[in-house]
């Protein structure tokens, strides 16, 4: 083929191709975007968190010591406070904030998987008609206002409240029973907060599970509650881990729940972490503990990380 | 036989759990007395006092604002990394990058607002921007942690696409662009529709990284009912939460009556 | 069986002069340290309907998708009507294709989904509504225009899907197991109309299918892959008849495979000791490639051995042994027969009759025998 016979085939240039040349592609675009945009407003605070950790507290604006300063004899001096991470083990107050939020966050998530196993469950054997009806039901709170619906527990909580009211009408007690402003309430709220985060993934372990393995095993001389313990908890497990991870990593570093239902004595670390930057303003202080939450949930999220991987993959 | 009954009861105790506060909050938002939980009669006097409450238009205005402009900025790069982490192969960066879209979903909300509150005070001090704290600064906050949810709903709606619509498409001559514009944003629409809701509703909802972010005058609605009820309840704020629950409920139904009758087709 | 009648001296792989309209030169696809497609080169010729014919993991699908440009090849070359194709995206390529789950746009109706190549072109709106009624009348799909794909039946997607690849009238039609998603009964009917409109419009088509019998119906030459390799090209005929490897053997059809010794190696004929497996010696009416005493393996079809309870003539090609089996299909009968040297073999016989009282029981004992030309020698 000659050459002239080819020109007039050639594709004529393009803009795609013109940006091409300066190594802007559609692609790297789309990989670009979000990338940049993570790397600088969810990358970049976490370090920065570290590095005012490091820092100590100060009367000034922003209120901490800088790391670096240049010293007057023009050397480059770099003070590293820790002071900040010792707080937790010798201040009583932290550490009981740091046992008390885990003691709460697991507490509630045991509670949150007895309720929600058998609900996930009732809805993945229901009839397909209504289990689209009865997720939405689930799901529904979940729209609405989380602040909203804790509030909606005050009142449902408090000393004139309906839960009172119905306790005296039956006549289980003469006088209020105080319950607003305990760890009970506090309970109370993490569970029906975090609800549908439990039911979602063991609905979707327990939809997928083959009815006929259960039935399997019945057939083969397995009693339902040996079915139950030797087939159906073990296939569900990545549902379990998953659902519990995501009521206990929240659980731990609620704020609302504490402050709104919890008394003055209910400690959890966000509230901890709240109480040192509005109140105290010791910035250093409160991303020492931010750093110390994270570390302390680094493996729940390591093991919800595998445990969704398990719930996708069984999907595909 | 108890073993066929006790699955059902549990399940309905846990949908009553689910709903009575809910409902007990809509039947007091029409009760009569400045008591939330005393019934004294049937009034609509806190829905009047709503409107009428200057502190309250102003933040829900505010608020509905910030949802709409960081629900549609997380709309967009949300879905850019869903597409990113579905559709391009491999790439440098790739597992970074699907560490990084899907982190702040476990990200507890006040490390969240801390970091977020410490890197724009930082950035101030050294650029001069973001100048004060505000409407951009939230928006920016949420606009971080809903891209997230939106990059789960889109991704797993592309993971599900059948990737030969793509390619038959690419097949018939059309150019990647214009795939992207008349196959894969069709369908994938409706993911792109419940992302944007989903942001929408968790930007309007989120009280703690608005109050680390947020400056003088610029209080969202979540903290200005935060500041009611610290004190205790509030029976306008029971209005509101009823006016906020009826407008859910109705979006909710609306969107599946829609979803059904697609469905259906 | 009926395949597209060409003419004997027109068969353009015949001639080895003729200009192959798609060269696939030493192409390989490497997925990690998986060789898909292994140093593969296969010309195919304008107007040819040519099958692909292998089991999943054959990498006959990644062929396929190269030839179409959706896998960048690891090395090689492919050239389409004389152009080399590596640097032309599959948007520019002169080729469509047709997809096994058909990927009909689900928001598009029929006709939006028939049009959508031609619009990509650019032509001007009328052109676009002649073309699409000509197709929509080609697959007998006018009264279904404006449904959407979800509306239709899996054989009316499936002429969708054709006429939508066909639109843009392509030089080059891939077919990626086209008929895999249909029901048996409506897999035969399509098959035919799939050849009558090849006929008609004299498109080049490569088709994909791990479906042997599909492959035979449809096909003037057959490439059978094997683990990314070419086993075996040609005519539907050659390979059923003429098989140069075992795999090849086994894979199409049913098939008895005797080990053997070569004993006489002639020009005109091979003998082959086969006592060990087949219990008697071959005798081979033509002559073999091969040495004596070189291990080979003796390939033969059901359909040629014949069953007989009385010794027939001749020392070699004459084995006996115990029918075990009979299963009655219609139109023939396989016998399951265990041979005295402890060999399984399958023997059909056509069911001429509809009475058949004096015919061959199970647990007789019967003779197996078969001509001099009956099967094929393998050495590999």
């Amino acid at each position: 083929m000659s050459a002239d016979a080819e020109i007039p085939d050639r594709p004529r240039p393009r803009l795609a191709d013109t940006l091409r040349r300066f190594g802007l592609s559609g692609r790297t675009a789309v990989i670009a975007a979000p990338a940049l945009w993570l790397a600088l407003f969810f990358l970049a605070p976490l370090f920065v968190v570290l590095k005012i950790a490091f820092s100590t507290y100060a009367l000034a604006r922003p209120p901490y010591e800088p790391l670096l300063a240049w010293t007057q004899e023009g050397v480059l001096q770099i003070t590293l406070h820790i002071s900040n991470f010792l707080r937790p083990i010798q201040d009583p107050l932290f550490a009981n904030a740091y046992l008390s939020s885990v003691q709460i966050a697991g507490i509630s998530t045991i509670i949150t998987l007895l309720i929600a196993y058998p609900m996930a469950w009732f809805i993945a054997r229901s009839d397909e008609k209504y289990r689209n009806l009865l997720l939405m039901l689930v799901i529904l709170p979940f729209w609405t206002s989380f602040l909203l619906r804790v509030y909606a527990w005050m009142g449902f909580l408090g000393q004139n409240g309906v839960f009172n009211q119905l306790l005296q009408g039956i006549g289980l007690t003469d006088a209020p029973v105080q319950m607003l402003y305990t760890p009970f309430a506090v309970y109370i709220g993490i569970v029906y907060t975090y609800l549908p985060f439990m039911v979602l993934p063991l609905f979707t372990t327990l939809v997928k599970l083959d009815q006929s393995l259960i039935e399997a095993s019945g057939d083969l001389g397995a009693k339902p509650f040996v079915t139950f313990l030797t087939v159906t908890l073990p296939l569900s497990m990545p549902g379990i881990i998953a659902g519990s991870m995501l009521v206990f990593i929240p659980a731990i570093g609620e704020f609302v729940i504490p402050s709104l239902l919890g008394g003055a004595d209910t400690l959890m670390i966000g509230r901890v972490l709240w109480d040192e930057f509005f109140s105290g303003r010791n910035w250093p202080s409160a991303a020492a503990v931010a750093i110390m939450m994270l570390v302390l949930l680094l493996i729940p999220i390591m093991l919800l990380a595998r445990a969704q991987n398990a719930v996708v993959e069984k999907g595909a | 036989m108890r073993r066929g009954l006790f699955i059902p009861i549990v399940a309905v105790l846990g949908f009553v759990f689910l709903y009575a506060p809910i409902v007990s909050l809509i039947v007091f938002s029409f009760n009569e007395s400045q008591l939330v939980t005393v019934w004294t009669g049937f009034s609509t006097k806190w829905y009047g006092e709503l409107f009428r409450d200057p502190q309250i238009l102003g933040a829900a205005w505010l608020s509905l604002q910030i949802a709409a402009t960081s629900a549609t900025i997380a709309t967009i790069l949300g879905t850019l990394a869903g597409i990113a982490l579905t559709r391009l192969g491999h790439f440098r960066g790739r597992t970074a990058l699907t560490g990084m879209a899907s982190a702040p979903l476990v990200m507890p909300e006040v490390i969240t607002g801390l970091s977020l509150l410490l890197l724009f005070v930082s950035m101030e001090a050294a650029f001069g921007w973001p100048a004060g704290r505000g409407f951009t600064t939230i928006v920016i906050a949420h606009t971080t942690f809903c891209m997230a949810y939106v990059t789960v709903v889109v991704r797993s709606r592309l993971v599900d696409m059948d990737r030969s619509l793509d390619e038959a498409a690419l097949d018939l001559g059309a150019t990647p662009l214009r795939v992207f514009f008349d196959i894969t944003l069709p369908i994938i629409s409706p993911a792109l529709i419940s992302g944007w809701l989903l942001a929408f509703t968790l930007s309007l909802d989120d009280l703690v990284i608005a109050s680390f972010v947020s400056g003088p005058g610029a209080s969202t609605l979540p903290m200005v009912i935060f500041s009611k009820i610290r004190l205790g309840v509030s029976p306008d704020v029971n209005a509101l939460a009823t006016i906020i629950i009826a407008i859910v409920a109705l979006g909710v139904a609306g969107a599946t009556l829609f979803g059904m009758r697609r469905a259906k087709n | 069986m009926k395949k597209p009648q060409i003419a004997a001296d027109t068969r353009p792989w015949r001639d080895p002069d003729a200009k192959p309209f798609v060269r696939i030169r030493n192409v390989t696809k490497t997925f990690g340290d998986v060789y898909a497609v292994d140093d593969v080169s296969l010309d195919i010729y304008k107007g040819e309907l040519f099958c692909l014919l292998g089991g999943s993991g054959s990498g006959k699908s990644t062929l396929l998708r190269m030839l179409a440009g959706f896998e960048t090849m690891t090395a090689g070359v492919i050239e389409i009507d004389g152009q080399d194709m590596a640097n032309v995206p599959p948007y520019e390529r002169p080729v469509n294709m047709m997809f096994q789950s058909y990927a009909l746009f689900p928001h598009m109706t029929v006709e939006n989904n028939i049009a959508y190549g031609l619009k990509r072109e650019g032509l001007p709106k009328t052109e676009i509504a002649e073309r699409v009624g000509e197709l929509l009348k080609l697959t007998r799909l006018e009264n279904f225009r404006a449904r959407k794909p979800h509306q239709l039946s899996g054989g009316q997607r499936q002429r969708v899907a054709l006429a939508r690849a066909l639109a843009k009238r392509p030089k080059l039609l891939l077919l990626d197991e086209p008929l895999g998603a249909l029901d048996k009964k409506l897999r035969e009917d399509t098959q035919y109309e799939l050849v009558k409109i090849q006929e008609t419009l004299g498109v080049t088509f490569i088709v994909v299918t791990h479906d042997q019998e599909e492959a035979m119906v449809l096909a003037t030459r057959i490439g059978v892959m094997n683990e990314g390799k070419i086993a075996q090209i040609g005519e539907p005929q050659e390979i059923y008849e003429f098989p140069n490897t075992r795999f090849v053997a086994d894979f199409i059809g049913t098939v008895n495979m005797f080990e053997g010794v070569v004993t006489e190696d002639e020009d005109d004929h091979i003998r082959i000791d086969a006592s060990s497996e087949a219990g008697c010696d071959i005798y081979v009416g033509h002559g073999v490639d091969c040495a004596p005493e070189q291990i080979l393996w003796y390939a033969i079809r059901p359909e040629k051995m014949v069953l007989s309870r009385e010794r027939p003539e001749g020392d070699a090609n004459i084995t006996h042994g115990l029918v075990q089996d009979i299963a009655y299909l219609g139109d023939i009968s396989m016998y399951r027969v265990m041979l005295d040297s402890g060999k399984r073999v399958h023997v059909t016989k056509t069911n001429a009759s509809r009475y058949d009282e004096d015919g061959i029981r199970w647990d007789e004992r019967v003779f197996v025998s078969w001509a001099s030309d009956a099967g094929a020698v393998l050495t590999s």
